[in-house]
């Protein structure tokens, strides 16, 4: 019985972490290319499940469909905030970036919270459940953890195959050697600045398909939050070792919980959240640069 | 430079207090945004030691103000059964909250401040959150139902004095909060603190060459800061509104103010507080009659204008102009 | 007892060996070159002297005290200043601020109020004569300006040592000259000892150095009085043996 619940959890831990994992790739690949930190990474998050509940509620699209949709509207965003900020504050001292991203953050948030209001909102996406014995899984949450690793998959191929990708990768490796090479370094930025937002949108479609309600204009700072631990799990500069520290978080996470509501006494939810917190604090004393280390 | 010119650059600032308090005491219906611009104000002045001087952005920066609410929160409560420690509890009340304050800013800056800048963000980003989710998560301190102690105030100090401290004495308490964190930034300007903060500002790796302990700075100025936040937690929210509820005290909303104040005004200058806090204060007040709940809509854009064009904020703008002339040493 | 010595420093990065067992003394007042071309672990072995790298073997020692495991902000007070290639001002700060930065937190950091540092400050700037820029943002000044303060800071802190990193490159040859002239003079006046880094044989540096220690990957290949070192046959080959280090694509 404890065994079956135990795998029954694994599963639900890593169909979540793969959703987060994706949630977070954006982070880091922003990060590995333009060492920015976004810390508005939430809000992205946010404008992601809004527009799936815009998509779905008032126009009836299958959330399936407004992930590309999501992934384009991000790739505008970033091309939009990187010319007329972020460029502008590469060289500037870290704070500027910094306190940039987050205003950004706080930019979409009051624009949302315009245009759609306060109030916590949800959709109903009935695809039918998936019984494995041990678990139930709904099929959406299914869907999002597919969707999840195919869209990492597609980046990997990207990276290694295209020329684009491979453009990308030498500017990591080495800035000015790439501008030796001729590469556009500038664009470079821009591509990847804004296929990171892309990224980062569309995975909050993917959340929603996961948990369609509690969206909200304020609902990405938690996982501004989530996504940093993440991505220091997984070594900030690698989208690919956010992916596996979404896993990581994911199973971590959802046995936290299970074992929490089982001390008397505690609210698991809340104790939770104080645990990833203490997760990024210890990580960062041990070991910034992650401590799975993918590329 | 004489002494005594050393603190030229405090007249303004207290001018600037002095003006709004005589201003509230004798027009009617001022009180309430005067106490608002205050609280702004003392709110910049206290983030300004840090982020101001440093150069390093806390994010975590209210979880300060939510436990030094606590402090007193607990003092009030716990103490209340004391009968003859009358007033002196609000005095313990300062104190722990200076007190836990500062242990919670060790806690913090033994792992955050080893880092460097973003990595130091991104280690604070969730210190308010993870600070309240402690709260709520293990139930300590009444978990996520906070603490209401109107009635423990009121048997502390009598329903009339406590009623005065709420609407009054609370306001010029953290109107002597701001003059303190002003009164503590310019003695950190003027001496090696000062120094030594702009100098890890600037550069920190030439900092370390030049024989500056960079932790040994950051943790004063990010203890001072700290503390001079719990300070006017205490006063502003626990004494002027006497209940203390987790998500409120621990919202983020505040860090954006501080953030907004301090780079509006002039980051790491001693006047850019109050004129941010003076500013976003007054903005606030007035879009709140016409269009309320804007004001971070409108600001967000403001502050990354001012990133990109104007980084130096109002008072650094100010400085350049003033150089060489007269009023340059109120300048600061 | 000279004042800078290293034993066997060996420096490791991952698999790369970018110090190699280096020995060396620098004798107090010493004026001192180490010459080698990029990649042969000279920044490494600065970088260990200055405590910004702690080696994995080896010790350092400074006026017979062990410092291999002292950061860099406990070496500056006992004496140990650097400057660097591209100077690094606190560029908000004034001339005048900056260098009382240095005096601040050197050696005589603990007599020196801010105060008398600024005063310290003022000495130095009339002798290098930057009396115009005083207060000035350092952040506004030249080139050569900047390079300049960079020394006059770094003099300020009353060093022992000073651990100068090629501090003259790019810079047009009779300022070179005069800059070095001065360095000497102050140097010899204070009695400060000069390690001067450079990357190829400059005639100016190599001119006033008494002794050259010349670095190869990571090893120490000659360490001899300028005459004998210019005339070495490794020494020549080092510098005729390779072309351009640098692949791009």
């Amino acid at each position: 019985m404890f065994f079956e619940q135990l795998g029954g959890n694994l599963i639900q831990g890593i169909v979540l972490g793969a959703v987060y994992g994706m949630a977070t790739m954006g982070l880091s690949l922003i990060f590995g290319v333009l060492k920015v930190v976004n810390v508005g990474h939430g809000a992205f998050i946010m404008v992601g499940a809004f527009l799936t509940l815009f998509l779905f509620s008032s126009l009836g699209i299958n959330p399936l469909i407004a992930i590309p949709v999501a992934f384009l509207v991000g790739m505008g965003l970033g091309l939009i905030f990187y010319y007329t900020t972020i460029r502008k504050l590469i060289k500037a001292p870290e704070l500027a970036t910094l306190l940039a991203t987050f205003s950004i953050g706080v930019l979409l948030e009051e624009l949302v919270k315009l245009i759609f209001g306060s109030e916590f909102r949800g959709y109903n996406w009935v695809v039918g459940k998936m019984d494995l014995g041990i678990t139930v899984l709904p099929m959406s949450k299914l869907y999002a953890c597919i969707g999840s690793v195919l869209i990492a998959v597609l980046l990997y191929l990207w990276f290694k195959k295209t020329r684009a990708g491979s453009a990308v990768r030498s500017v990591v490796e080495d800035s000015e050697g790439a501008r030796v090479c001729g590469i556009n370094v500038g664009w470079a930025y821009a591509l990847s600045f804004s296929l990171g937002i892309g990224l980062t949108v569309a995975s909050g479609v993917l959340l929603t398909m996961f948990i369609p309600v509690g969206i909200n204009p304020y609902m990405g700072g938690a996982y501004t939050l989530k996504a940093f631990v993440i991505a220091v799990l997984g070594g900030l500069a690698s989208p690919y070792g956010a992916f596996f520290g979404g896993l990581v978080f994911g199973l971590i996470e959802n046995g936290s919980y299970t074992l929490f509501a089982y001390i008397p006494g505690v609210e698991p939810f809340a104790l939770t959240r104080f645990l990833s917190f203490v997760i990024l604090l210890v990580i960062l004393l041990i070991r910034p640069t992650g401590i799975l280390r993918a590329k | 430079m004489k002494q005594i010119q050393k603190y030229f650059p405090l007249i303004p600032v207290f001018a600037a207090y002095l003006f709004m308090f005589l201003l509230a005491e004798n027009k009617e219906g001022m009180w309430q945004l005067m106490s608002m611009l205050l609280f702004y104000c003392a709110l910049g002045q206290a983030f300004n030691v840090f982020m101001g001087m440093t150069g390093y952005v806390d994010f975590g920066y209210v979880a300060f103000m939510g436990v030094g609410t606590y402090g007193m929160a607990l003092s009030i409560t716990r103490l209340v059964q004391y009968e003859f420690l009358g007033a002196w509890v609000l005095v313990i009340g300062f104190g722990l909250a200076m007190v836990m304050s500062t242990l919670l800013s060790m806690a913090v800056g033994a792992v955050a401040l080893r880092l460097r800048g973003a990595y130091f963000a991104i280690a604070t980003i969730g210190v308010n959150e993870g600070f309240r989710f402690l709260i709520e998560g293990a139930r300590i301190w009444n978990g996520s139902e906070g603490m209401i102690f109107t009635a423990d105030l009121n048997k502390v100090l009598g329903r009339e004095t406590a009623a005065a401290l709420c609407t009054y004495w609370a306001d010029i308490m953290v109107l002597a909060i701001a003059a303190l964190a002003a009164f503590v930034s310019l003695v950190y300007m003027r001496s090696k603190i000062g120094y030594a903060l702009t100098a890890l500002r600037e550069d920190e790796d030439a900092a370390k060459v030049m024989g500056i302990n960079v932790t040994k700075f950051k943790i004063i100025a990010f203890i001072t800061s700290a503390c001079l936040a719990g300070l006017l937690g205490a006063t502003a929210w626990a004494l002027k509104t006497p209940y203390v509820f987790p998500p409120e005290v621990f919202e983020i909303h505040y860090t954006i103010e501080a953030i907004i104040i301090v780079m509006l005004g002039g980051a790491g200058t001693l006047l850019g507080p109050v004129v941010g806090g003076l500013v976003y204060g007054i903005s606030k007040y007035y879009l709140s009659i016409f269009l309320p709940g804007f004001q971070l809509l409108i600001f967000a854009p403001v502050i990354l204008v001012i990133i990109v064009l104007f980084p130096e904020g109002i008072v650094g703008m100010l400085k350049a102009k003033t150089k060489g002339t007269g009023v340059e040493r109120f300048v600061v | 007892m000279a004042l800078l010595q290293l034993e066997n420093v060996t420096k490791r990065f991952g698999g790369l060996v970018a110090v190699n067992r280096v020995s060396l003394e620098i004798e107090e007042g010493a004026f001192v070159g180490i010459v080698g071309p990029n990649g042969s672990g000279k920044t490494t072995l600065f970088n260990v002297i200055n405590g910004v790298f702690f080696p994995e073997e080896g010790k350092v020692m400074f006026r017979g005290r062990d410092i291999t495991r002292f950061p860099p902000f406990k070496r500056a007070p006992l004496g140990i200043g650097r400057t660097f290639q591209i100077p690094r001002p606190f560029a908000s700060a004034t001339v005048r601020e900056n260098i009382a930065v240095g005096a601040m937190f050197g050696t005589q950091g603990h007599q020196l109020n801010v105060d008398r540092s600024l005063e310290v400050a003022d000495q130095i700037i009339e002798r290098v004569d930057l009396t115009a820029h005083r207060d000035k943002p350092a952040g506004t000044l030249t080139p050569v300006e900047k390079k300049l303060m960079e020394i006059a800071r770094a003099l300020a802190m009353k060093p022992r040592l000073l651990l100068m990193d090629e501090a003259m490159a790019g810079m047009h040859p009779n300022d070179i000259d005069q800059m070095v002239a001065f360095i000497k003079r102050v140097a010899s006046e204070e009695n400060i000892a000069i390690v001067a880094m450079v990357e190829h044989i400059m005639r100016a540096v190599i001119g006033l150095a008494e002794k050259v220690i010349v670095l190869h990957q990571g090893s120490k290949i000659v360490d001899a009085p300028t005459k004998e070192a210019l005339q070495d046959p490794r020494v020549v080959e080092v510098y005729l043996g390779h072309g351009p280090e640098d692949e791009a694509c």
